[in-house]
């Protein structure tokens, strides 16, 4: 039992400390943050119930008011901000690339690629466009188009998140908890 | 542990935590109802005249933590203008301002310590489920704790590449990251466990 | 023992140059107005736990830069011309956990290899050659995971020391390690060809420096050989542990 909180609340850290990161500006201003890496390392390597209690604990640091959040931001506020689709979507999207991990006896790599695609971006794109369209008031049909300037960086870190957690399947057998 | 608290006391960061929440979610349905961007614009106004009543710094601090939304509202406003909806881009736009304000002044003038006792008593329904409240608080001061500790970790594996090489750390430094997270992950277990465990 | 490598100039490494060297961090002064001139080829840096010793040795290695004055290697400013500077100056942490970055051995000694143009099967082969010639060629594929304490540093060592530095700058390198694993280290290093720099808080391990340098709150208390200047460290440290001092909060 300790271990489960232990392992939930210092991933919950890393994901903080991954979002102090300095983001890098894609051509066209979009930013490609390593907070999202962090959330999707959280399922394939915690497993879904852990990984997706490690994001919800970090949501909760960001709502007690620390400047966790890629660029400093934090606090209520970012609750009833543009990314609240995204941020509800972080915790499931850990959920689902955990599964994926779990559940799939795929090698690692290409488990923890394919959870990190389903959850980083097939779940987590619609219910980040839903919070657009809420807060933009306009049809998600309409704003789903500038998901697109994301697509590449998440694609990018879809690649990273394979290959992360396959090296430390690899440098320490045994250390991957969704992999018992 | 730097937060977004203000360290300049206001008369906000007496009312209790638990007050201060229930107000911002009712005022937060209030905006949401609302459709009218005249009406929006004074209930801003009324947001922003609270900021002044905690000090002009309280005010600058909320304006900086709305700085962020900008391209977002210009798109928001952009996108209207061109689709003829000025009037509904306004409220729209307005509505997000005040919702986001709002929240951020409870931000503000809560300090964490109070936030973190607020969320245990929220977290009270959860011992139904089997999850004790007083879990849920530890945690959440285990990941405030760690913060330092894993960016100072990270910031020493940066450097240790940097020793070794001209370009910038890429993102094979995050797996010693993870590494160093599970070994303090299983050393902090056992300090809790040898103190009586989480509950 | 001599590790493979490029011969050293016949005139010796570089010097080091800091001049007028301060560093303030948070508001924090933590060096002081150092100006040093570095030739021997053995030194050590020794000072209190916060004395600014670490802050030292990360300017010369490049890893920051002075909040005022001038660091130099030679001509090469260390902090501002990175790819002149890794030839010149290697750095070993003092946490072995905290520097390597891949899961095996020989993937670490490769990488500053690779990171400095060499191709990968290059990088692996001068890699391999610097675990022969340290009688360690079985290390190649071993996960760094099984190593010990000792072992780990050895690999840091080594894969700083395949790139050739010609000074090597050490941050308390025996802190973690047990006796003989101390004996070990020192008498590697002492066998090695470029120029060492250590930092220890134990005057022990710095008995056979050529210089040593006593840092006090980021200045240079005494700086002279290591047989003037110990004992009178040893002496004053002496007495600071026989009062109990160290109830004061700092700053």
């Amino acid at each position: 039992m300790e271990r489960s909180v232990t392992h939930v609340a210092l991933f919950a850290a890393l994901v903080a400390v991954l979002g102090l990161v300095p983001a890098l500006t894609l051509p066209g201003g979009v930013p490609v943050t390593a907070q999202s890496l962090g959330v999707m390392l959280c399922g394939t390597v915690l497993g879904a119930r852990r990984g997706a209690l490690a994001v919800l604990l970090f949501l909760g640091l960001v709502a007690l008011g620390l400047p966790l959040l890629s660029g400093g931001r934090g606090g209520l506020g970012v609750f009833v901000g543009p990314s609240v689709g995204f941020l509800i979507g972080f915790p499931i999207a850990a959920f689902v690339a955990g599964l994926v991990v779990e559940r799939w006896s795929a090698p690692v790599g290409v488990a923890a690629a394919a959870g990190a695609f389903l959850g980083g971006i097939v779940v987590l794109y619609p219910l980040g466009a839903l919070g657009w369209a809420l807060m933009l008031g306009k049809s998600v049909a309409e704003v789903q188009v500038f998901l697109l300037g994301f697509l590449p960086g998440d694609l990018v870190k879809v690649g990273l998140v394979a290959l992360v957690t396959r090296a430390l399947a690899q440098m320490r057998p045994g250390s991957l908890l969704s992999r018992g | 542990m730097l937060t977004l608290t203000s360290p300049v006391e206001t008369p906000f960061h007496r009312v209790p935590a638990g007050a201060k929440l229930l107000a911002l979610a009712g005022v937060t349905v209030l905006l949401f109802s609302m459709g009218d961007p005249v009406m929006l614009g004074l209930a801003l106004t009324g947001i922003a005249a609270l900021h002044l009543v905690g000090g002009l710094g309280l005010l600058r601090h909320g304006l900086r933590m709305l700085w962020p939304l900008w391209p977002f509202l210009a798109v928001l406003l952009a996108w209207h203008l061109w689709t003829g909806e000025v009037r509904d881009g306004w409220a729209i736009a307005l509505r997000l301002l005040a919702a986001v304000a709002a929240a951020n002044l409870v931000t503000m003038t809560t300090r964490l310590t109070d936030m973190i006792a607020c969320a245990e008593r929220l977290a009270a329904p959860l011992a139904r489920v089997g999850v004790p409240p007083r879990r849920v608080a530890l945690a959440l001061a285990l990941a405030v704790r760690f913060v330092p500790v894993m960016a100072d970790r990270l910031a020493a594996l940066r450097e240790a590449w940097t020793a070794r090489s001209p370009r910038r750390a890429g993102w094979r430094i995050i797996v010693p990251a993870l590494l160093g997270a599970l070994d303090d992950a299983d050393r902090v277990a056992d300090a809790l466990r040898a103190r009586g465990g989480t509950d | 023992m001599s590790v493979p490598s490029d011969p050293l100039p016949a005139s010796g490494p570089d010097a080091i140059l800091l001049d007028g060297v301060s560093f303030r961090v948070a508001g924090h002064e933590v060096l002081s107005d150092i100006t040093l001139r570095l030739t021997e080829r053995r030194i050590g840096l020794i000072g209190r736990n916060g004395s600014g010793k670490t802050t030292l040795l990360r300017l010369i290695a490049g890893l920051v830069a002075p909040s005022s004055g001038r660091v130099r290697i030679g001509a090469v400013d260390p902090f501002a011309e990175r790819k002149a500077a890794l030839g010149q100056v290697g750095i070993l942490f003092q946490n072995p956990d905290h520097q390597i970055l891949f899961p095996y051995v020989e993937e670490e000694l490769a990488f500053g290899l690779r990171q400095g143009g060499l191709s990968n099967e290059a990088a692996l082969h001068r890699a391999q050659a610097v675990l022969d010639a340290w009688g360690r060629s079985a290390w190649a594929r071993v996960p760094v995971q099984s190593l010990s304490q000792g072992q780990r540093q050895m690999v840091c060592l080594m894969a700083v020391l395949a790139m050739a530095p010609e000074t090597l700058l050490l941050d308390e390198p025996y802190a973690s390690l047990d006796l003989p694993a101390r004996m070990r280290l020192a008498r590697r290093l002492h066998g090695l060809e470029q120029r060492v720099i250590v930092i220890s808080h134990d005057p022990e391990a710095l008995a056979g420096m050529e210089r040593v340098i006593w840092l006090d709150a980021g200045r240079i208390r005494r700086d002279g050989p290591a047989g003037g200047v110990l004992p009178e460290f040893a002496a004053e440290m002496a007495q600071e542990g026989a009062r109990d001092a160290d109830a004061d909060l700092a700053g």
